[in-house]
């Protein structure tokens, strides 16, 4: 059964399209990789399937269910923009009242089970106005685990945070994926997001322009040799009389060759050209290039 | 957390759903120091409206002679000959309220009302939890109004005669009458729910009644105005009986269910935040 199934999903804000038929399917117990550039359609997507904001047309599954069943909504978890907490009440207040909402029977004892789990039980007390930032995500994370949720919505959670809070937020989401929940996750920060996501979506301008899972990705995302010399550019030249296929990777200050069937011949034929190799490796390339990539064969680029 | 999560969704009853957000807006009103603002407001006005209209010399004259002429008008009157006719405990209604805007307008500034409607909150529920949160507030505002117009009645020596019976009934009316204010307030707060200052400017716009003294310089002085235009809190005077009561009643029940399915109209049609 899929979490969230969405079909020709549209959404107007006055004359300006938001959606315009999005399909997306989150199969259950899956952490869903959400991307796209700012606006293009994201948080419109996580609020509808909330029940925050109307769709105009199509229609919103969640566990083959209507997500305008109260039922079935309530089962969701939500973390979208930031945190809707009291700031002048502590953080084991805020917690408390949305456990009160949702009529959990031992409230003490679950706001003390989340808090645990985002690492967060020495600042119950403090309150939320004066948490930082990383601390306010944590704590809508924990907001959204209240009731243990089938499903999680969290928009972009990982957004300022620290390295370190990155880890932490990184082994929260795990953590949660593992006890059986379903995660759709909305981030830009792709290089984390690789780390964990099961399955991915990439809209832009309001559809989805792929959806796969992490295994696809894996696949589709071609292996290169890297390599460093001295001068990259005169290298390049002597690479590309036998190769077809030589990018500069300006960034990283490397030469990528995409048609070597291994290190050892480019290395061979580097060497017998008289080229002296600093570096030399496999390497793949990952969402952000891949994403990059689409992106930019999107807007023939 | 449970390892194997069971596809089986609760649906809770709407006595179970109302009491635990009952709950949650009782715990905000007793923990928000606005609330006990108010309070003290509501008990400072009457001294206020005594101390500028009771004592002989004062700048308008002493308009007030007797102390319970703070609480409510003789007569149910809408054409204002002078400020004592205005100056009563229907002030109560437009301090809450500005009150019920503030109480409101941080659910949508904390955004609290995301996590709320995530859950098994309806539109609905939402709106009666508030109107009847809002409506208690005002009722305890009523409460510290009657304390403070009895303190300054008697600090400045007014008279304390009345029909008791008669006042019984007018303060009944009064705090009868907070509920379809409130349902009201709530109504303006959903209307308004993205413009904070809106929200405020529009409960004091219509909590100070500006529209039916209007319509009162218009058409006359009117009971009808009362029931039909304002509500009833006016209607509740010092010379009011038990039928003042249930016209109160009355009024402000169907204010409530009114402005309840209105507000639950528009929450569910327009896009909550």
């Amino acid at each position: 059964m899929n979490a969230i199934e969405i079909r020709n999903l549209t959404k107007s804000f006055g004359e300006k399209l938001a959606l315009s038929g999005l399909n997306m399917t989150v199969p259950e117990g899956s952490i869903y990789g959400f991307i796209g550039e700012n606006g293009s359609g994201k948080s419109t997507t996580e609020k509808i399937i909330c029940g925050l904001i109307h769709k105009t047309g199509g229609s919103v599954k969640l566990y083959d269910k209507d997500h305008t069943d109260i039922d079935v909504r309530a089962s969701v978890g939500v973390l979208i923009e930031s945190p809707g907490c009291y700031p002048g009440y502590s953080v084991w207040n805020n917690l408390m009242l949305q456990a009160t909402n949702l009529r959990l029977k031992n409230k003490e004892d679950e706001v003390r089970k989340v808090l645990k789990l985002v690492r967060m039980e020495g600042a119950a007390s403090n309150k939320f106005k004066n948490c930082s930032l990383g601390m306010k995500q944590r704590i809508g994370i924990a907001m959204a685990l209240l009731g243990n949720p089938k499903l999680l919505v969290l928009d972009e959670p990982i957004n300022g945070l620290d390295a370190d809070g990155m880890r932490i937020m990184r082994e929260i989401l795990t953590d949660i994926a593992k006890s059986g929940s379903t995660v759709l996750v909305s981030s830009h920060i792709l290089g984390e997001l690789e780390k964990i996501a099961t399955h991915y979506g990439i809209i832009r301008g309001g559809k989805m322009i792929v959806e796969m899972t992490a295994e696809e990705l894996e696949n589709s995302c071609p292996t290169f040799v890297a390599l460093q010399t001295k001068d990259l550019k005169n290298t390049k030249e002597v690479l590309e009389k036998k190769y077809s296929k030589v990018r500069y990777d300006e960034e990283k200050e490397y030469l990528r060759v995409y048609d070597a069937e291994s290190p050892e011949e480019v290395a061979k034929f580097l060497y017998d050209n008289k080229i002296i190799i600093n570096e030399l490796k496999t390497d793949k390339i990952g969402l952000e290039e891949y994403y990059i990539n689409l992106m930019n064969d999107k807007e023939g680029k | 957390m449970e390892q194997n999560k069971q596809l089986k969704f609760e649906s809770p009853s709407f006595i179970t759903r109302i009491k635990s957000m009952l709950s949650v807006d009782f715990y905000r009103l007793f923990h928000t120091p606005l609330f006990y603002i108010f309070i003290a407001i509501a008990a400072i006005i009457p001294a206020m409206i005594i101390g500028t209209t009771g004592m002989e010399g004062s700048q308008t004259g002493a308009i007030f002679t007797n102390t319970w002429q703070a609480i409510a008008v003789e007569k149910p009157l809408y054409v204002i000959e002078n400020i004592g006719q205005y100056a009563n405990m229907n002030m109560v209604f437009i301090f809450g309220g500005i009150m019920v805007s503030i109480f409101i307008g941080h659910d949508y500034k904390s955004g609290y009302v995301k996590q709320l409607f995530t859950t098994h909150a309806k539109k609905q529920d939402y709106m009666i939890s508030k109107s009847l949160t809002c409506a208690f507030a005002m009722v305890c505002m009523c409460g510290t109004y009657l304390v403070g117009t009895v303190l300054a009645g008697a600090l400045v020596g007014l008279s304390f005669k009345v029909n008791f019976g008669s006042l019984v009934c007018a303060l009944l009316g009064k705090v009868i009458m907070s509920l379809g204010w409130a349902s009201l307030y709530t109504f303006l707060n959903v209307i308004f729910r993205k413009y904070f200052a809106v929200s405020i400017l529009s409960s004091f716009f219509f909590g100070t009644g500006i529209l039916i003294i209007g319509a009162a310089a218009i058409l006359g002085n009117s009971a009808v105005l009362n029931i039909f235009l304002y509500g009833s809190s006016v209607y509740a005077c010092l010379s009011s009986n038990f039928v003042s009561v249930l016209v109160c009643l009355l009024c402000s029940v169907v204010w409530s269910v009114i402005y309840n399915v209105l507000g639950t109209y528009i929450l569910n049609k327009s896009d909550v935040y």
